[in-house]
């Protein structure tokens, strides 16, 4: 991990202010420790030296007061670590949900869409502890560090050498007990992995143990993976604590051996005790935001290896060129076109999914694409919509342009969720200016005359049925087609699970669609729907 | 202060009980710890008694307990945090296990229907994922709550205690700055964070729904040129994260900066106390002792605040566990331990007016059914989605409990106790559960004493020898929950299991549900023919439920399970 990844700064122009902010704070907090030390360190001596607590007063209230300052930095450090890390969250997120856009369904097909989501929400909040813990730590180190140590080397020229000796131990230490570490993790990761899940697969199994009246037996089972457990993980932890241990140590001997030199010299008069006092005061002023960043790291690493897997979204969606423009868009009124593959082949890491599929799609006629699930019938689809990428070539009518063929098609998908909204907004997605006859009227040819499009629709659901659900879906391809005029209307298994009177009725709308000159595409092994095809097509399983 | 209590009596207190390892394992970490703590003082104190004393220029001599003193409490501080760590993490690690297994305890007669998710919320794998995330999290409470707040606790009093025999009125002065960052601790951070997380969690929730709703979409909004809308959402969703987040960002901070003032005015108070008693009682060195030590003491207690948040989390992790595994079993449940241990003489299955109740439901699943089921009969009890077939299929295994009657062999069911019941009936679950181990494993523990290649014949009798053989034999993983098996090939390991645990009757519940329909009515066949062995000499009595049609000739009877309003 890089204690700064300068992509922060180049994708989050909060992290610029946020550092300046830090380096303000920093010299503000380091004035009023340094401050502190010299008042305290004065009434201390003063008061040894026979003056009286009236004549201190003035040191004293002055000691409260930067005390106060100090709270107050800190304070302000904190708040804005807080900001900034709400505010480059934000930054982040708002790039991200645009990088992934630019990146396209396509991309988002190859990833665990509950992961991306969890990356720009839980996982990007783990930033909050590198904002909060570690950066403010690291600038301080930049600033409060050198300040320390020049003060120290002012005062007294041994403790200043006996610092800067100590000092570079500390990451010296971090690094080599880290790599000692990593490594004994690395062997012991898949151990460790395993224990760790096996409570898990029991108490995800206990149904299954129950019918088979194995339940009884497992607490002896939990007994011994969990002291596996405990064992292994502690074999991890004994190594990994000697960074803490070595952390500590650096730091509590350097200020012992600072006291007993500085004790020494009191004691032969070649020192004066406000300053031995002061060096005292200051020294482990010296190692404390270094100790901070190395307890703090692994917090940290957390957060940056999070924002990692933003970066990389974001690097990977810099590295896409942005698809050309459409340039045609839905006509005035319907004019028939029809769709042509030829040559199409698709193929998902190596593996043909399609090869050279060739066929034409005619306008006025209802098509079904059939075939076992593998055979590559939602692969055409998304390869006609520029989900992925495909060879040969796809056109409606003169149309081949990605950007083109999507204004030209509406498509309904398979088992796609609805959005939170009402059914209306729903099957007028993408519609300004909703036209609510025309929504009616597609819900009635997709066979859902009795729904009430004002029904909302949230995360948690509908109180839809499935294949309400489903209909709905094809209600909006219907709605585009009938409001964009989009010559080419493509279903993806439509009616899987509708039953069949509602599948017949939904055939009829899609008749329709066809009688009134629309180019209608089916994909389905249904039956009923392969029965109603004017023309069919039958993919086989491509064989590799 | 109310936000953090816990009543003694709650169920979430009896699951935080559960994770607090017994005093003689915690009693270690604690006793280091507080070294450690100690030492940290103490290394303040020696310097600071050391430099003002050595100022008076005393023959050397007098100096040399405390050069040994400052030394020594530098290398303790160290090395008795490390001890501390290891000890404190060793006595958690061996509590993982009592906790588990009282989890685990609780979890057996609950399974699988007595689980408690939010309504609407994850599936029963997130429910219990989230279960064992939670319970894995309640080590924190010795770690990260109790212990530090016992060590800082008793750090602050016995500092008090060494400074009031030093200067009484300066211990005096420590005992209430110690005592408002404690109050800090708890009432500041517990406020704010609660402030914080009222206001903010609400809206992260909105956020990460539109979040998922964009991303889930993403191909129909781009389709549909309906990206730049739905963006706005996800943007203005966002913006109230963030605006909320920035609102509260005053909170942050607050206590560590009221620790650190306290510190500061702890340091003043005893010079305020300490100068006017010098030279009446009071030396020089023992002024700059009184003076520095708040230094060192609040740079312990900072851990209190972490300790507060810590509890904050541990807490509403208990609070999950309680609620998801309640004590008082539903009344839905059979109740566990009745009925005697005792094997019917013959499998035939009555029901009669057969109805039941899911947990948490005012109306029952199904209600009114009546079937006789003998020896060798092959039926399939169809019906609509919703009409109760689930429910039926864990009456049957007494995972829930029913109202009419339900006799096996005779003997009524309830009368028998729950592993007696299975010990006669089997299920073969919708997603039969698969565990992370190889398949001999996943075989095994329905019938421990078979070999592997008795292993193999019945494996090969539910269609799996080629995909075993493609596998690599038995000792292949089927992976995490089965992910690399198909919902087919699962259905086929689960009637392998019950043929090994050689039920005489097997259940099946909608055994196609997770299947391609190409594949299913080859699946339906199978499972009919190989698990009823009408060849065999002891026929077994097979029940499909199911709303995918079955070929008539591989069916002795057709019931229809329908809504419970009807006749």
């Amino acid at each position: 991990m890089r204690p700064l990844d300068p992509r922060l700064l180049r994708y989050a122009a909060a992290a610029r202010t946020f550092i300046g902010m830090g380096v303000v704070l920093g010299i503000v907090r380091t004035a009023s420790t340094l401050a502190f030390c010299v008042l305290l360190s004065q009434a201390i001596v003063g008061a040894i030296g026979g003056r009286s607590l009236g004549e201190l007063a003035p040191g004293i209230l002055a000691l409260a007061g930067v005390g106060i300052v100090r709270a107050g930095a800190i304070w302000a450090m904190d708040v804005a670590s807080a900001r900034g890390a709400a505010t480059v969250k934000s930054q982040l997120r708002r790039r991200l949900v645009a990088g992934i856009t630019r990146l396209g369904p396509g991309w988002l097909g190859t990833r665990n869409r509950v992961d991306v989501v969890t990356t720009a929400g839980p996982a990007l909040d783990a930033l909050d502890g590198y904002f909060s813990l570690f950066l403010p730590q690291i600038v301080l180190t930049a600033i409060a560090t050198p300040l320390v140590i020049v003060t120290i080397f002012l005062q007294d020229v041994l403790s200043g050498i006996l610092v800067v000796v100590a000092l570079p131990l500390i990451p010296v230490f971090m690094i080599l007990i880290g790599l000692a570490t990593q490594a004994v993790q690395r062997r012991q990761w898949s151990v460790l992995a395993q224990l760790s899940s096996r409570f898990l697969d029991v108490v995800g199994g206990l149904a299954t143990l129950k019918i088979f009246g194995r339940q009884h037996r497992q607490t002896a089972r939990i007994a011994t993976l969990t002291e596996d457990y405990r064992v292994e993980t502690m074999k991890v932890l004994r190594l990994s604590f000697l960074s803490g241990f070595a952390l500590e140590l650096i730091g509590s001997l350097s200020v012992a051996l600072v006291a007993v030199s500085v004790g020494l010299r009191l004691v032969d008069g070649s020192l004066a005790l406000s300053v031995g006092l002061f060096v005292l005061l200051l020294a482990p002023e010296a190692f404390l935001p270094l100790r901070q960043v190395g307890a703090n790291y692994h917090a940290a690493a957390d957060g940056v290896a999070a924002a990692e897997d933003v970066f990389d979204i974001l690097d990977a969606a810099m590295a896409v060129t942005a698809e050309a423009p459409a340039t045609r868009g839905g006509t005035g009124s319907l004019v028939e076109r029809e769709l042509r593959f030829s040559e199409v082949s698709v193929r998902y890491e190596g593996r043909a999914a399609v090869d050279r599929f060739s066929a034409v799609i005619r306008p006025g006629r209802l098509t079904v694409l059939a075939g076992p699930s593998g055979s590559g019938k939602s692969s055409l689809l998304a390869a006609l919509l520029g989900f992925v990428p495909s060879d040969g070539t796809i056109e409606i009518g003169d149309a081949v342009l990605v950007a083109d063929r999507r204004s030209l098609t509406a498509w309904a998908g398979q088992g796609a969720p609805l959005l939170e909204g009402t059914i209306s907004s729903n099957v007028s997605l993408g519609d300004a200016a909703p036209d609510l006859a025309l929504v009616r009227r597609a819900l009635d040819l997709a066979a859902l005359a009795e729904v009430d499009p004002g029904i909302a629709v949230t995360v948690t659901g509908s109180g839809l049925s499935g294949g309400q659900g489903e209909r709905v879906v094809a209600a909006r391809a219907m709605y585009r087609a009938l409001a964009r005029h989009c010559p080419v209307v493509a279903f993806d298994e439509p009616s899987a699970a509708l039953d069949r009177r509602a599948e017949a009725e939904l055939l009829r709308g899609l008749r329709q669609l066809a009688d009134a000159g629309y180019t209608v595409l089916v994909v389905s092994h249904r039956p009923a729907v392969i029965a109603a095809a004017d023309d069919l097509i039958e993919l086989g399983v491509v064989h590799v | 202060m109310s936000d953090l209590r816990t009543r003694a009596d709650s169920p979430t207190a009896a699951v935080l009980r559960l994770a607090q390892p017994p005093v003689r394992r915690f009693a270690p970490g604690v006793f280091f710890g507080l070294v450690s703590a100690l030492s940290s003082v103490g290394l303040l104190a020696t310097s600071a008694w050391l430099i003002t004393r050595a100022a008076e220029q005393p023959p050397i001599l007098f100096l040399g307990a405390a050069i040994v003193g400052v030394r020594a409490f530098a290398l303790l501080r160290a090395a008795s945090r490390y001890v501390e760590r290891l000890s404190s993490h060793d006595a958690a690690f061996r509590q993982l296990s009592a906790l588990r297994i009282g989890i685990y305890r609780r979890l057996v007669p609950l399974a699988p229907d007595g689980l408690r998710g939010d309504a609407g919320g994850p599936g029963r794998g997130d429910l219990l994922t989230r279960l064992v995330s939670d319970v894995d999290e309640l080590q924190n409470l010795p770690l990260r709550v109790v212990q530090p707040l016992v060590v800082t606790v008793l750090t602050a009093v016995l500092s008090v205690i060494g400074v009031s025999i030093v200067l009484p009125s300066a211990g005096v002065t420590l005992a209430v700055a110690l005592v408002l960052a404690f109050v800090a601790a708890a009432v500041v951070q517990s406020a704010i964070a609660g402030r914080a997380e009222r206001s903010i969690a609400p809206l992260r929730g909105v956020l990460s729904d539109r979040l998922l709703d964009y991303v889930s979409n993403l191909d129909v909004l781009v389709a549909y040129d309906a990206v730049p809308e739905r963006m706005t959402r996800v943007e203005a969703a966002d913006t109230g994260v963030r605006v909320a987040t920035l609102a509260r960002a005053g909170g942050a901070g607050a206590t560590s900066a009221i620790l650190s003032a306290l510190a500061t005015l702890a340091s003043v108070a005893a010079l305020l106390v300490g100068i006017p008693a010098l030279g009446h009682g009071l030396q020089g060195p023992a002024l700059t002792v009184i003076a520095l030590v708040p230094l060192a003491i609040f740079e312990v207690v900072a851990s209190a605040p972490l300790a507060v948040g810590a509890f904050r989390q541990v807490r509403s992790s208990a609070a999950r566990v309680a609620d998801a595994t309640p004590a008082e079993l539903p009344a839905e449940l059979p109740e566990p331990g009745s009925g005697v241990d005792r094997r019917p003489t013959s499998s035939m299955v009555e029901m009669l007016g057969l109805g039941a109740r899911w947990p948490g439901e005012t109306a029952p699943a199904f209600d009114g059914l009546d079937l006789r089921v003998n020896r060798g009969d092959r039926i399939v009890i169809e019906g609509a989605s919703g009409s109760g077939k689930t429910t039926l299929a864990h009456v049957l295994v007494r995972f829930l409990d029913y109202s009419g009657s339900y006799r096996i062999g005779g003997v009524e069911a309830r009368e028998l106790s729950a592993d007696a019941v299975r010990g006669i009936v089997g299920l073969c679950e919708q997603s039969p559960y698969l565990f992370d181990e190889d398949i001999r494993q996943n075989l095994l523990f329905a019938h421990d004493t078979v070999t592997d290649d008795e292993l193999l014949a019945v494996l090969a009798r539910v269609g799996l020898a080629e995909w075993t053989r493609e596998r690599g034999g038995l000792s292949a993983r089927v992976g995490d929950d089965g992910a690399l098996v198909s919902g087919g090939q699962a259905q086929r390991l689960a009637l392998a299991r019950a043929l090994l645990a050689d039920f005489p009757v097997i259940v099946f519940d909608e055994p196609t549900a997770n299947v391609d329909p190409v594949r299913a009515s080859e699946l339906m066949r199978d499972i009919l023919s190989v698990a009823s062995d009408p060849h065999g000499e002891d026929s077994r009595t097979v029940i499909v439920i199911s709303h995918t049609p079955v070929p008539d000739e591989l069916v002795t009877q057709r019931v229809r399970l329908g809504a419970p309003a009807l006749p």
